[in-house]
């Protein structure tokens, strides 16, 4: 038999067990939404990478769910909270979902931004597309080596921000657990303009996407020195995760912000969902998640896939609210050293 | 480096990327043409078009759709006050006039030439200053963008020409309108009445569709006829004279133009404040400040050889540091990733003919687009003497939908109709639209700029920073200079008069 020959039949073999499979995944998951159209909202902007995730799953969930298409509609406005605010109000028939950063809802609500009418903690989570760990880095030509340098520095550390973002409220509460001064100077205009300000040493360091920060990691214009993620970034052995360089109350603090930023990419639909409805799209939104077909397109267009249920998501919801009283001082008090 | 620019341009000779490129520059004009859209929608609509085609035809297309939206976007402006995209802004303060002098065609025609020259010094330029660009990045901060935003500023008194406290109250209104939404330095709701949707603030691009488009509409309408002013029957000018006025003045081309290469270097200054100080540059150092904003071909010459050649310099951010300089470069880094190219410093030594492919892309589409630009003007310029009862409600509705597409949001539309009202009433009144668009666009700009500034630096950094007290004493020469020449003028008008009888003339 020929290489090509034996190609085909395992391509074969692959395209039959996936038809398989998938057939399998449609006829379990109950016919609640067969033949039915499902309004996936995002409450972000058409031209981002969450709508480029969300166009790129939504026709794998139909085809696990059974339903004739899902129907992706962005309904951007106030950071997110204008979508999200009208996923809390929308029927709960499960015929509306919602896809978008989770964190940057759950801090919108805990730092009290203006027009929050939605409870985070009370949707229904259906599932994480995608997460990928942060990283704090400093200019390649600082003095600061490591994190334990940042907690000796004896002045503030300058964090060069663009306002109030997921990571400006990490640094807040990476501050207050490690003890030491933050100076944030905001009003940068994007990732860019912040980037070349730790690069020149206007700033001591910020917070970015693992990606976003590799190119100048490895032309040493920046030194990665602590994760915040939930493990070691591959590659980087040697930089710690910020739960393991902190301590008693301030561990607990970060591990809730940690879990908030794993939520990352995530699936949810409003409170008051029907059983049959919650159980059919999590394990829809699963397999289309594990679907090959999507993990060829995902790999054709360079995004990453990291996959959580949404049942393990729902109780690390809880847990940041739990967390939550505590870090609203500490948000507040952030806010309130900027203005 | 001659052997990669070689094969960066071979790259092209293929029916495919030929194809994106004609393809890319078609679809990124009549993008440019729908008022509030611009290069980093076109970008966003084609990027995942381009998935899983080679490299050098998937930039085609991207590079080409985004480099042609600058001069799409400035027919609209010309023609009929419609500013196509938040960067064209300033070819209304010009363009608009000549067309109503019945220049139409010769203000496209140098629009065109200028986007041409511009694309392709910024270009060439672009490959002469990747080895200085570190440090020239480096040594920029905040306190240099405050300065520059300045610049901008003293633009205002070109406008206020009859009273300088009526240019200031546009400018002050600009302002105050810039100012509604979430603060950027402390993340305060201003002037939002707990109003979600006034949070994000009022969109540039909305409010100049109102405050130009709508509010032109709405005078035209009462007052009928054509854009064209009536003593002038029908277009005076040829699309020829605008190439010869864009070649007469080529010194002024190639200060724009590298002028546009660093404003697009720097990741802290957008493109519409680009053109603004691009405007202001060519006023302050034009012979006749007096001409602009009454159909000087300079102030259409200087903007769009500015945003052609900012195209180049948008790349070298993300070809010195692998960070990207803005909207549009970071949709460029996703397409990158896709082809499984790193963006960084690197690019320099393992592509380098990727680079000059993007090189060639972006001087062969601009040569493209004037191409297309020149044979079409003519007929374009005619439109503009259509009669106010056909044209009006098409470009209304353009505008309308225009509007709606920004976001996606019908109080988007209601914003453009109350912005079309106030428009209409200003320029009644004469306080002029420019002021408020210069108040607009560099408010936040300033306010970040200052507060960044302020909070590093302390009080004293103007005096401090060295290359920001040098742009601070070019400021104030350029500010002088102007009412410096007018004295002299004036004095040695009067010495005349004193010598002769023929002399007052001058």
């Amino acid at each position: 038999m020929g290489r090509k020959a034996r190609m085909r039949i395992i391509v074969g073999l692959v395209a039959v067990l996936a038809l398989a499979g998938g057939l399998a995944t449609a006829q379990s998951s109950s016919d609640y939404y067969a033949g039915k159209t499902v309004t996936l909202i995002l409450p972000n902007s058409p031209s981002g990478q969450m709508t480029q995730y969300a166009r790129m799953i939504a026709p794998y969930i139909a085809k696990h769910l059974g339903a004739k298409d899902v129907r992706v509609q962005n309904m951007q406005g106030g950071g997110g909270v204008v979508g999200a605010n009208y996923l809390w109000h929308v029927k709960p028939d499960g015929m509306t979902i919602a896809f978008t950063s989770v964190p940057a809802l759950v801090l919108a609500q805990l730092s009290g931004s203006q027009g929050v009418e939605f409870d985070a903690t009370k949707f229904v989570y259906l599932g994480r597309a995608a997460t990928e760990a942060r990283v704090l880095v400093v200019g390649g030509k600082s003095k600061i080596q490591t994190i334990q340098d940042v907690e000796n520095l004896g002045r503030p550390f300058i964090f060069p921000t663009q306002g109030t973002d997921e990571d400006f409220y990490t640094m807040a509460v990476l501050a207050y657990a490690l003890n030491f001064d933050l100076k944030a100077v905001t009003g940068y205009q994007g990732n860019a303009d912040t980037t070349l300000a730790v690069i020149k040493g206007e700033g001591d360091g910020h917070i970015t996407a693992w990606h976003s920060s590799l190119a100048g990691i490895q032309a040493g214009d920046l030194r990665p020195i602590l994760t915040i993620g939930d493990a070691r970034e591959a590659g980087y052995p040697d930089v710690p995760t910020a739960v393991e360089v902190t301590q008693g109350n301030g561990k607990e603090l970060v591990q809730a912000i940690v879990n908030m930023i794993t939520m990352h990419r995530s699936f949810f639909g409003p409170p008051g969902m029907p059983e049959a409805a919650v159980s059919a799209m999590r394990s829809a939104v699963w397999a289309a998640l594990h679907d090959p077909g999507l993990l060829a397109d995902a790999q054709k267009q360079g995004l990453i896939i990291v996959p959580m249920q949404g049942a393990e998501e729902q109780p690390k919801v809880e847990q940041i609210a739990a967390a939550g009283q505590q870090i609203v001082p500490i948000l507040k008090k952030a806010v309130a050293a900027i203005q | 480096m001659i052997s990669a620019a070689v094969t960066g341009l071979l790259a092209l000779f293929t029916p495919q990327s030929i194809l994106f490129m004609i393809v890319g520059v078609i679809y990124g004009l009549v993008i440019g043409v729908l008022p509030g859209l611009g290069g980093i929608v076109a970008m966003a609509l084609v990027l995942p078009f381009t998935f899983g085609f080679e490299p050098a035809a998937a930039l085609a297309l991207l590079l080409g759709a985004h480099a042609a939206t600058v001069w799409g976007g400035s027919i609209t402006g010309i023609l009929f006050n419609v500013p196509g995209a938040a960067k064209t802004i300033t070819s209304v303060f010009d363009g608009y006039p000549m067309t109503q002098r019945g220049e139409g065609a010769r203000a496209l025609g140098a629009s065109a030439m200028a986007a041409l020259l511009g694309g392709v010094i910024g270009a060439v330029f672009l490959v002469a200053t990747i080895p200085i660009v570190r440090p020239l990045m480096l040594a920029l901060g905040p306190s240099e963008y405050f300065m520059m935003a300045l610049w901008g500023l003293t633009i205002i008194a070109t406008f206020s020409e009859g009273s300088v406290i009526k240019g200031l109250i546009a400018a002050g209104l600009g302002i105050l309108v810039a100012f509604i939404g979430m603060d950027p330095v402390t993340g305060t709701a201003r002037y939002t009445f707990h109003s979600l949707f006034l949070l994000d603030g009022i969109s540039f691009p909305v409010a100049m569709i109102g405050l130009f488009a709508v509010s032109q509409m709405l005078k035209l309408f009462v007052k009928g006829g054509t854009v064209v002013e009536a003593q002038v029957d029908t277009e005076v000018s040829t699309v020829w004279d605008g190439v010869r006025d864009t070649f007469e003045h080529w010194w002024l081309v190639l200060r724009s133009s590298l002028l546009g290469l660093w404003i697009g270097v720097l990741p802290g200054v957008g493109a519409s404040v680009g053109g603004i100080a691009a405007y202001a540059q060519a006023a302050q150092t034009s012979k006749h400040p007096e001409r602009f904003g009454h159909g000087a071909v300079e102030g259409v010459i200087g903007p769009d050889a500015t945003l052609a050649a900012t195209e180049g310099g948008g790349l070298l951010p993300t070809l010195a540091f692998g960070i990207p300089g803005g909207e549009s470069m970071a949709i460029l880094l996703a397409a990158f990733i896709n082809m499984g190219i790193t963006p960084g410093p690197q690019m320099l030594t393992s592509n380098l003919s990727l680079v000059f492919t993007m090189v060639w892309i972006i001087v062969i589409s601009n040569i493209l687009t004037t191409v297309i630009g020149l044979m079409t003007s003519k007929t374009l310029a005619r439109s503009a003497t259509l009669p106010a009862r056909y044209l009006v409600p098409v470009v209304l509705a353009v505008c309308f939908m225009g509007a709606f597409a920004t976001h996606g949001r019908v109080g988007d539309v209601v914003v453009a109709a109350i912005f079309g009202v106030v428009g209409y009433i200003m320029d009644k009144y004469n306080y002029s639209r420019a002021d408020f668009v210069i108040g607009m666009v560099l408010a936040t700009m300033i306010e970040r700029d200052l507060h960044i500034s302020l909070t590093l630096y302390g009080p004293t950094f103007i005096f401090t920073r060295p290359v920001t007290l040098a742009m601070f004493l070019f400021i104030v020469f350029t500010t002088l200079l102007p009412i410096v020449r007018r004295r002299l003028a004036r004095a040695r008008a009067s010495a005349a008069e004193g010598s002769g009888p023929d002399g007052g003339a001058a």
